[in-house]
């Protein structure tokens, strides 16, 4: 993932270079929303799908570290909250594939092409999906911080240029609404329990902090998502929404008695931001690229089991689509 | 015969018979059959409805966003709209009464008490 050294005022002197791309600009820039069917530069595409299929890959990935917990949630309320949340996270893949395949389509790909790619790492998805879920303080504070993170993520994009995105992440954020406070619901009731229970939260945070930091990507950002933010089709930058996501939680979590595994973080009144300690990007773009974390390849091999053992009912499917329609 | 080769359907929910069917999005499905029961999946796992209707997308007829002229307004409207008629509020309060809206002649009509 290289950084660019283009500012975003360079970038957009590039497309300005193209007419077709300069008349396309001043619509986003007018406060146009694009649709599928619009006209819209190549590169513009491109740029979307490679969002919305990771979106929704992720989505559909996020799935694994809390289906663990589905058997061995500890009590029944708590089982059937986390099989509804692991239910939402398909539906939420299947919304947001079928926009990335709309704008597949021209390219001839289709909802089997977007899934298959994930066995061959031509997707990649969220870093936080490719670690371990230890224990139930882990299942807890996936739903609270790991969405947490992702409803800022999703939140910032519900102003999108790309209108059938925005529509349906508006659908997406109603229903992350009860993510939040499932996650929340879980660690509260640990933050109240025994020692043991305060003990478990406490290492499941430390667990998590640094993919939660790198969770927001690198400060300096890459070309590609600066030009996302030119297009916009995303409106903040990475560090604006990792700060606006301390400014929420770091409270929360402090007031919880949890200590953040971090001696560096700190609120910088003079510079106005948050300070902490870079995770280890290279560390955290291996897991992602290279799909080597501690769980990638089991997880990414139980969805290859669930695909193809699924693929007789795709056959059967499609034969009776091909009857039906003569 | 490619797999996986589906239609895309769109899904319109009606929650209320009271309501109109609304469009809520779109599903990839096989056959109508299936859109209605993958659409009930991936939109109503909360809300209650009565009622889907699936649509096959090339079945749709639509106007072109490239066509904006289709609706345009070249003339002013307001004498349409409430808001073409504020001057009743003064001229009601000359005549000592008060000016009546729609929200409110419908509560009455529809409230028990008299």
């Amino acid at each position: 993932m290289a950084t660019s050294t283009l500012t975003l005022e360079e970038i957009r002197e590039q497309i300005l270079q193209d007419e077709q791309k300069a008349a396309f600009l001043a619509r986003i820039e007018r406060g146009e929303k694009i649709e599928a069917t619009d006209w819209m530069p190549d590169e513009y595409r491109q740029l979307l799908i490679r969002l919305i299929h990771m979106h929704g890959i992720s989505e559909v990935m996020g799935c694994y570290p809390e289906k663990e917990w589905v058997p061995k949630a500890p009590n029944l309320r708590r089982k059937l909250a986390i099989m509804a949340k692991v239910q939402d996270e398909v539906g939420h893949g299947q919304l947001l594939l079928r926009v990335a395949e709309d704008l597949a389509a021209p390219l001839n790909r289709t909802r089997d092409d977007l899934m298959a790619d994930l066995f061959v790492s031509k997707v990649k998805f969220h870093n936080v999906f490719h670690m371990e879920a230890r224990t139930w303080a882990d299942a807890g504070l996936i739903g609270w911080l790991v969405d947490g993170a992702a409803i800022c993520t999703q939140a910032s994009l519900l102003d999108t240029s790309y209108a059938p995105y925005g529509r349906m992440l508006k659908r997406i954020c109603a229903e992350e609404s009860f993510h939040m406070q499932h996650g929340e619901s879980i660690c509260l009731a640990l933050a109240q329990g025994t020692a043991k229970q305060r003990a478990m939260l406490q290492d499941a945070l430390e667990r998590w902090w640094e993919a939660l930091m790198f969770f927001f990507g690198p400060p300096e950002m890459s070309e590609a998502a600066k030009k996302m933010l030119v297009y916009k089709i995303r409106t903040k930058t990475n560090e604006e929404l990792r700060q606006k996501y301390l400014n929420r939680y770091v409270p929360r979590i402090q007031a919880l008695g949890l200590k953040i595994p971090d001696p560096n973080l700190r609120y910088d009144e003079t510079k106005q931001r948050w300070v902490y300690t870079e995770p280890d990007w290279d560390k955290f773009y291996r897991i992602v690229r290279d799909n080597q974390g501690p769980k990638s390849r089991e997880r990414i091999e139980l969805r290859r089991q669930a695909h193809e053992g699924n693929r007789w009912v795709r056959e059967a499917m499609t034969r009776v689509r091909a009857r039906m329609t003569g | 015969m490619r797999e996986g080769i589906y239609d895309v359907y769109e899904v319109f929910v009606q929650h209320n018979k009271t309501d109109h069917h609304v469009h809520v999005g779109s599903v990839l499905a096989p056959s109508p059959d299936l859109a209605l029961h993958v659409a009930r999946e991936n939109f109503l796992r909360r809300d209650r409805a009565v009622s889907i209707w699936v649509v096959r997308r090339e079945d749709i007829h639509a106007t072109s966003y490239q066509d904006p002229d289709f609706f345009a307004r070249e003339t002013d409207k307001t004498y349409r709209e409430v808001s073409g008629y504020t001057e009743n509020g003064r001229l009601w309060r000359m005549f000592k009464q008060r000016m009546m809206n729609i929200e409110e002649v419908v509560e009455d009509m529809r409230g028990d008490d008299r």
